[in-house]
């Protein structure tokens, strides 16, 4: 029984390797799931929407009842999760809420920032400079709410126990990697920590 | 109190208004499922029961459970649909539904390079074809 998190830059094509991965392992790609679930759970779709709202397109700013509901529905979520196991989780700060979890391997997911900006200007068609301010826009809403709610700096690597550059890999070479960190023995044998120690979160409701 | 439900079959390509169209598309820049106005809610009857108000909200996104309606900034214009809006929260507490603000995503829309749709919400005639 394992589980991976991904945390990705937008152009890292994170969400490329993270479903390439689930396929290799033959685990469960678990996405938006966790969003939905948890603005059902919490009662506040709104919630739900402005988390998928990476851009900040939609503009929505539901209340801080709502959005505390929301967390703790999508960490109750991701644990559950984490405890069923063969299973690929990406965002939704995985990599925090999970911290410590046994046989869980958290990755990170980066690229160059022009890479990054050149393949979302591809993909979509797109000018360069929308690119850019897409790529800004989406870093600075991940950024802010592993700061805001866990107070951890997403870039840290400390977080993440394989750091992926995909600038000279293809999301399948990185997929491999993954692959075999997850079931090499010298990861296998780090050491458990307790599946409900506390969390910033938990840390905020008491 | 039961909504009236309309067919299910959404054409794309007949949206009432253009900014609608234009939401539709940041919909699907983010992938998420939607239907155009499925459902229609009874707001007012006669004394035979028969509906003498109703309000339809323009989108309802399935996975999240949640229905949008769009609308102008204009206070003249959106009066009456705030009373809606408010008569919806009254008869159907359980129904999760959002007013959007339409010249809030225009920008944003401008900015990263969804020019098409930008263009679509700007103009008076679609400012009060909405309304």
């Amino acid at each position: 029984m394992s589980a991976i998190t991904v945390s990705r830059q937008l152009g890292s094509l994170g969400f490329e390797v993270a479903e390439t991965a689930a396929d290799l392992l033959g685990f469960r790609l678990v996405w938006r799931d966790v969003i939905n679930q948890a603005g059902r759970i919490a009662g506040s779709p709104e919630a739900a929407l402005a988390a998928i709202d990476d851009l900040g397109l939609l503009g929505i700013c539901p209340s801080p009842e709502a959005c505390l509901a929301y967390r703790q529905a999508v960490q109750q979520i991701m644990q559950e999760l984490a405890d069923q196991g063969n299973v690929v989780i990406i965002g939704r700060a995985g990599q925090q809420i999970l911290s410590g979890w046994p046989e869980v391997l958290h990755v990170r997911v980066i690229a160059p920032r022009t890479l990054r900006i050149e393949r979302v200007a591809v993909r979509q068609e797109i000018s360069k400079e929308s690119a850019f301010a897409q790529v800004e826009a989406s870093d600075r809403r991940r950024r802010s709410y592993l700061k805001r709610f866990y107070n951890v700096q997403w870039d840290d690597p400390n977080l993440y126990d394989l750091v992926i550059n995909t600038a000279h890999l293809t999301p399948r070479a990185a997929a491999q990697i993954i692959a075999r960190t997850l079931f090499d023995p010298l990861f296998s044998s780090h050491e458990p920590a307790s599946p409900r120690h506390e969390t910033p979160l938990q840390s905020a409701r008491n | 109190m039961k909504p009236l439900y309309n067919p299910p079959e959404t054409d794309k390509s007949k949206f009432a208004h253009p900014v609608e169209e234009a939401f539709a598309r940041i919909l699907d820049f983010y992938g998420l499922q939607w239907q155009y106005e499925p459902r229609t809610f009874p707001l007012q009857w006669d004394e035979s029961g028969n509906v003498t108000e109703a309000f339809t909200p323009d989108f309802y996104l399935p996975e999240q459970d949640l229905y949008i309606e769009l609308t102008t900034l204009r206070p003249q214009l959106s009066t009456m649909k705030n009373r809606k809006m408010r008569r919806m929260q009254e008869l159907y507490p359980d129904i999760h539904l959002k007013l959007f603000k339409r010249r809030e995503m225009r920008d944003l829309m401008v900015k990263f390079g969804l020019y098409d749709q930008a263009e679509k919400i700007q103009g008076t005639e679609a400012q009060e074809a909405i309304a």
